[in-house]
């Protein structure tokens, strides 16, 4: 597929347009530390330098609280109403390989046996215009789970800086082919894929191998290294807030007075005392290191023998908002290294 | 910090501690909490700039020790909270071992560099660097720059505003919460075994995070830590949403002192604010 | 519906022993009070949890009234003096947050007291009257309605 190139103001001009026909932008805040919806083209932040936001993109598909539909009691029966479709199509700007990876993972879990249309419907709405990255800190390890600072994988586009005002934007998906054509007055100039230069793109050096500490989770469901984590935890659940990845929900009815209400679809995390609770009082998961155990596993184990993916893009997220900084690179670091040990006494 | 690892290693081989929670480098050089269970562990103790957990809040997270007492390396306004935690009998002051660190001031945004700049606002106004409360004391005061306050302006442009004007304040602000409840986790002084947001029959607090929702829960958390919170500015560091919630805190504070002339966590033997009454109570808001 | 006169919702919280017997001698009295109040009996004025009053204005209230015994006079010899000094903290909370405190009301009525009772109902619902709406909440609300099509 071809690649174009863009200045600033073709992306501005773009923009403009787009929120003059009814889309909604969503490009990360001035500050960087999240993504809005912007409502003027002044606002569009396009900058490969930055730091990925301390809060993901993942709302925009999978927001914070759903309605999935309303009640109404009509005497002695229930009428049930549908919630209103959203149908607003939405671009986001600016998303780096390890937001935008996250969208093809959790859309497996997604559509598995019961597929969600309210996740399916934002994202067929969606072009997502991927950004090459040129930022890494000691939290980023997205070379370890797979990915790279220059992936393509979940973006319509994928735009690599050219110089300091221009950048390359490949058509990646068939969607993204259709948004060009439709946008031909700004996609004018092409330039030949092949010819862009990403060595300037420091690509970070792979932390663990993701299968060695696969094989390592399997064996070692006890272990003390899990208590260890356990001590340092405090069990809130801002590393699965903050994650790209992470999709654990739970259902409520919200009653709005007595004769109707809601069913609502809202975020949990697997690191809440309550999440494994039962009605009779038992709990699995009693303790932060039974949790912890169950954050890491699902992400590099269980995810990965049912979805053959691994639940993570490696932003760093978690471990930068962490109010101890338990840092999830570290601590798989380790696990590879005691699964190298364990592999070498054998 | 020899003095540190010293009196560590000297309560532990005395076996006066089963373990002692302190601060310790990994392998970035972060300053994160660290248990230490033997005069071993204690070499990677450290205290810094970048110490800013209050870790009293492990005080009533974590198993009694086996053996012997509970170790806390501690700043003057962790004691605080330590004192707070006693006050309210959550622990026993014999039951816990306090390293007093002289504190010369802390760092706001953990990822960033220590600079004047980038000090915590509450150390503006501390009393405490030198803690008024200790078993041991360690490390020396400097001179320090002290930041600005910036949350003072805000407060007093929230005084001036009217009812409406504050509600929409607000309301942009709660509209962030996304309900992680980290606010609540990192809070030393939120140790209720079961919280009320987490109550479901009847559910006084609505667990979606809509806006009418977060409005609920961040003013019961403000209520329920009124007269009570020692103002460590814990739970603003930890919201991802970066809620000014040290805002609330601080105008609860505010109305203890102001009609109380009450500071919680001063003083072990002071009966607590909230769990007690005064016949003569102000009451000229009452028909 | 502009057109309609406003009429307040008022939700009391009235503690068992005093002032739910007061209002109770309002009625057998035949003393004649407006009826926009909603009257919840609780134990104690010790026993009203924020929450509640919070919950009461979400659920669309325009003004909240709290009443119980008068000081020494609680069934339970304290509860109402742990609650007065809770409610010190509360009304400035809820100034903070930019829920009007003046549209939360409390006073001390006696078992004996069914004409006072029956000012302070009056008085409220008259006050609250001159208010108007409290639309705050009715804003939020809208997040978890059924939309009018």
């Amino acid at each position: 597929m071809n690649t174009y190139v863009l200045s600033k103001d073709h992306l501005k001009n773009l923009a403009l347009e787009l929120i003059n026909t009814g889309y909604k932008v969503i490009s990360p805040s001035k500050d960087g530390r999240r993504f809005v919806a912007i409502s003027s083209a002044d606002d569009l932040v396009i900058n490969s330098n930055l730091k990925p936001s301390s809060v993901s993109m993942k709302e925009f598909f999978f927001p914070k609280t759903e309605t999935l539909f309303f009640y109404k009691r009509n005497k002695d029966e229930y009428d049930l109403i549908d919630a209103a479709e959203v149908n607003q199509p939405q671009i986001i700007f600016g998303a780096k390989p390890c937001d935008t990876s996250a969208i093809p993972i959790v859309s497996k879990v997604f559509n598995w046996d019961y597929k969600d249309e309210f996740f399916n419907k934002k994202v067929e709405n969606t072009i997502i215009v991927g950004l090459a990255c040129k930022f890494a800190d000691e939290n980023c390890f997205c070379t370890s789970v797979g990915l790279s600072p220059v992936s393509e994988k979940g973006s319509d586009l994928f735009m690599i800086p050219l110089t300091e005002n221009t950048y390359a934007c490949k058509v990646i998906s068939e969607k993204g082919k259709k948004f060009v054509s439709n946008h031909s007055k700004i996609f004018t100039e092409t330039i030949d894929g092949k010819s862009i230069n990403i060595n300037e793109i420091k690509i970070p050096e792979k932390r663990f191998e993701s299968k060695e500490v696969k094989a390592w989770l399997d064996k070692n469901f006890n272990h003390k290294l899990w208590d260890k984590l356990g001590e340092n935890c405090l069990g809130c659940a801002q590393c699965a807030f903050v994650c790209p990845t992470c999709h654990c929900f739970d259902i409520v009815d919200e009653e709005c007075n007595h004769t109707c209400g809601r069913r609502a679809k809202n975020w949990d995390a697997c690191q809440f005392e309550i999440f494994t609770k039962h009605a009779s009082g038992h709990n699995p998961r009693n303790e932060q290191d039974k949790r912890y155990r169950q954050r890491i596993s699902h992400k590099f184990k269980y995810y990965t023998e049912k979805f053959d993916e691994i639940l993570c893009t490696g932003c760093g997220r978690c471990t930068r908002g962490c109010p101890v900084l338990t840092d999830i690179g570290i601590i798989l670091e380790d696990i590879n290294q005691l699964a190298k040990e364990s592999i070498s006494n054998n | 910090m020899k003095q540190l690892i010293d009196i560590s290693k000297e309560l532990f081989e005395s076996k006066q501690v089963g373990y002692i929670i302190g601060y310790a480098e990994d392998k970035f050089k972060r300053v994160k909490p660290f248990v230490a269970y033997s005069s071993l562990d204690t070499e990677r103790f450290v205290f810094n700039n970048n110490s800013v957990n209050n870790l009293a809040v492990y005080l009533t997270r974590l198993p009694k020790a086996k053996e012997g007492k509970i170790g806390i390396v501690a700043k003057g306004c962790d004691i605080k909270s330590i004192i707070a935690l006693i006050q309210e009998n959550q622990i026993k002051r014999d039951d816990v071992i306090i390293i007093g660190v002289n504190c010369n001031s802390v760092v706001n945004q953990i990822d960033e560099q220590f600079s004047k700049e980038n000090t915590a606002i509450k150390c503006k106004y501390c009393q405490v660097r030198t803690p008024a409360h200790y078993d041991y004391l360690v490390g020396e005061i400097k001179e320090v720059e002290l930041p600005e306050d910036k949350n003072f302006a805000i407060m007093q442009k929230l005084d001036s505003m009217s009812a409406e004007e504050k509600w929409n304040f607000w309301e942009a602000e709660f509209e962030k919460c996304v309900k992680c409840y980290a606010c609540r986790q990192v809070c030393p002084l939120c140790y209720c075994e079961q919280c009320i947001v987490d109550k479901s029959m009847p559910r006084w607090i609505d667990s979606s995070a809509t806006t009418k929702g977060n409005f609920a829960w961040n003013m019961i958390r403000a209520f329920h830590l009124s007269g009570r919170c020692i103002g460590c500015n814990e739970c603003e560091r930890a919201c991802p949403a970066e809620i000014p919630l040290s805002l609330l805190n601080r105008k609860m504070g505010m109305v203890a002192i102001n009609e109380f002339n009450y500071r919680h966590g001063t003083d072990i033997n002071q009966p607590t604010l909230i769990g007690n009454y005064n016949v003569n109570d102000k009451e000229d808001f009452i028909m | 519906m502009e057109n309609e006169k406003f009429e307040p919702k008022i939700v009391a919280f009235v503690c068992n022993w005093c002032t739910y017997t007061g209002a109770d001698l309002a009625g057998t009295s035949r003393l004649k009070q407006q009826t926009n109040a909603r009257l919840i009996r609780v134990p104690c004025t010790g026993r009203i949890d924020p929450v509640f009053i919070i919950k009461a204005f979400e659920k669309g209230a325009d003004g909240v009234l709290v009443s119980g015994c008068h000081p020494n006079d609680c069934h339970y010899n304290t509860g109402n003096f742990h609650a007065r000094r809770r409610w010190i903290f509360f009304r400035q909370l809820l100034d903070f947050v930019g829920i009007d405190s003046s549209r939360l009301y409390f006073s001390w009525v006696s078992a004996s007291e069914g004409k006072k009772w029956v000012d302070v109902v009056d008085g409220v619902i008259n006050s609250v009257r001159e208010k108007g709406p409290f639309n705050g909440y009715k804003k939020l609300n809208k997040e978890i309605e059924i939309p009018v099509k």
